[in-house]
């Protein structure tokens, strides 16, 4: 397979009907004279058919969900009596906002001197990705379960990001994708940072070595050279190196 | 206001009557997308769990104006990605249950019993590589092909861009029809 609008992955969309009507109606034009196109769009119906056949499973192997729900009721019922982080993030909604506020407020000027400091030490710095949110670190209180959620937030976008990393094909990287991750990586940069420095100030050490890892490998996404074809193999030993996505994933299963 | 806002903000105030209804009328979906990326009941019903005890912490962050469904299907994908499998990690196989469940609901009539039985080990073999797929492609793969989420709010949900979401589909697609072609050489050779 060598046609270009198959490696590209517009075959892809044209299947699943994601392309745009004007390029859809293009490869629509071009199936006609390419064997190659052709034979893997009929792998892609051939692939369809055969997991169309496939039993819908939708509900336990007894069939009976009480089972489930009374496991259910039991998890919830734990988070409702024994975990203060969940407590303060199920049971006391709107009031807890203005608390957090008030810490974040208070922290503002902490965490700005700390950011000004790194910059400080030319550490490069990037526009943000659109949509990304900078935290204030409560690095002041000993409030562990705001401490908690908010890394846990961290880690869930930031696993996105290495995800993403480790799944890339080198082959088919644009500049332009190359430009999002490096954005991307660098928007969320500062507040490892911060986080890493939070979780060695309340002695998690071991939050902090995964913080510290993650620091890694968002800097050198960030320094990284789109022309460089060496770049992205790189990036994903060291991310297999650290077993990065491993230790985030016991991060954030286990909790602090 | 709809039937499930109105439940979101029931169960948020305490209401565990309300929590209950929502998951009766979600669990079925939860539980699909779940099996379809885990492959095996164990699995489904653990990554299932983690939604709904996720969806239980994160009631008070639901807003009124968004759609539940894109909410819940955000959800569902992290918890799948989250996932620490319970069995023996890199496998997928169905289980006795599930093999008899597919004996049981074999399709009766067209295509044929010669296609059908291609068919049906082609399906197998095609369940097996997308529970061997990488995470992301896999999540990525389930979501656009099964629950037909269009690539853009795949790509929302999980924070990625949609080349990259465009890419793990590609890769995806690529190793299901790698598997697809090493069936039908085997088949040939059969025949």
């Amino acid at each position: 397979m060598t046609c270009e609008r198959h490696m590209s992955g517009d075959l892809d969309l044209y299947f699943y009907d994601e392309l745009p009507a004007d390029e859809r109606e293009e490869l629509g034009r071009h199936l006609p004279g390419c064997d190659d196109c052709r034979a893997a769009l009929d792998e892609l119906h051939a692939i369809r058919a055969a997991l169309a056949l496939r039993p819908d499973v939708a509900a336990p192997a007894s069939g009976d969900w009480s089972q489930f729900m009374s496991r259910l009721d039991s998890a919830v019922g734990r988070e409702r009596s024994t975990s203060p982080r969940v407590l303060s993030l199920v049971a006391q909604p709107r009031g807890r906002y203005a608390e957090y506020l008030a810490i974040a407020a208070l922290l503002a000027l902490v965490t700005f001197s700390v950011t000004l400091a790194f910059r400080a030490r030319h550490v490069p710095s990037a526009p943000r990705a659109a949509g990304s949110v900078q935290h204030s670190v409560p690095a002041t209180t000993k409030d562990n379960s705001a401490f908690a959620a908010m890394t846990e937030e961290h880690f869930e976008r930031s696993k996105l990001v290495v995800l993403g990393l480790a799944t890339k094909d080198a082959a088919h990287e644009t500049p332009a994708d190359w430009e999002y991750e490096r954005e991307l990586a660098t928007s969320l940069l500062d507040d490892t940072r911060l986080y890493r420095l939070a979780a060695e100030d309340r002695g998690l050490d071991a939050l902090a070595g995964v913080m510290k890892d993650l620091e890694l490998v968002l800097l050198q996404t960030s320094l990284t050279d789109a022309k460089d074809p060496s770049a992205l193999p790189q990036l994903q030993r060291l991310i297999k190196r650290r077993d990065l996505i491993e230790k985030m994933d016991v991060v954030t299963t286990t909790g602090l | 206001m709809s039937a499930d806002t109105d439940l979101i903000s029931r169960a948020a105030g305490g209401d565990a009557s309300a929590f209950q209804a929502l998951v009766e009328r979600h669990r079925t979906m939860v539980y699909r997308v779940a099996y379809q990326f885990a492959g095996n009941h164990h699995d489904a019903e653990d990554i299932a769990q983690e939604v709904f005890i996720k969806v239980y912490r994160s009631l008070d962050q639901f807003r009124q104006d968004a759609q539940l469904t894109s909410w819940m299907y955000r959800i569902v994908m992290n918890a799948c990605i989250d996932h620490r499998r319970r069995s023996r990690p890199g496998t997928n196989a169905a289980a006795g249950d599930e093999a008899e469940y597919r004996m049981l609901n074999a399709p009766e009539e067209t295509p044929g019993p010669e296609d059908q039985a291609y068919a049906g080990e082609l399906g197998e073999v095609l369940q097996l590589e997308i529970g061997r797929l990488p995470k992301g492609q896999r999540i990525v793969f389930v979501m656009r092909h099964y629950q037909g989420m269009k690539l853009c709010e795949i790509a929302e949900a999980l924070g990625l861009a949609e080349g990259t979401v465009k890419r793990q589909l590609h890769a995806a697609v690529h190793r299901l029809r790698e598997a697809l072609s090493q069936v039908r050489v085997t088949a040939g050779g059969r025949a």
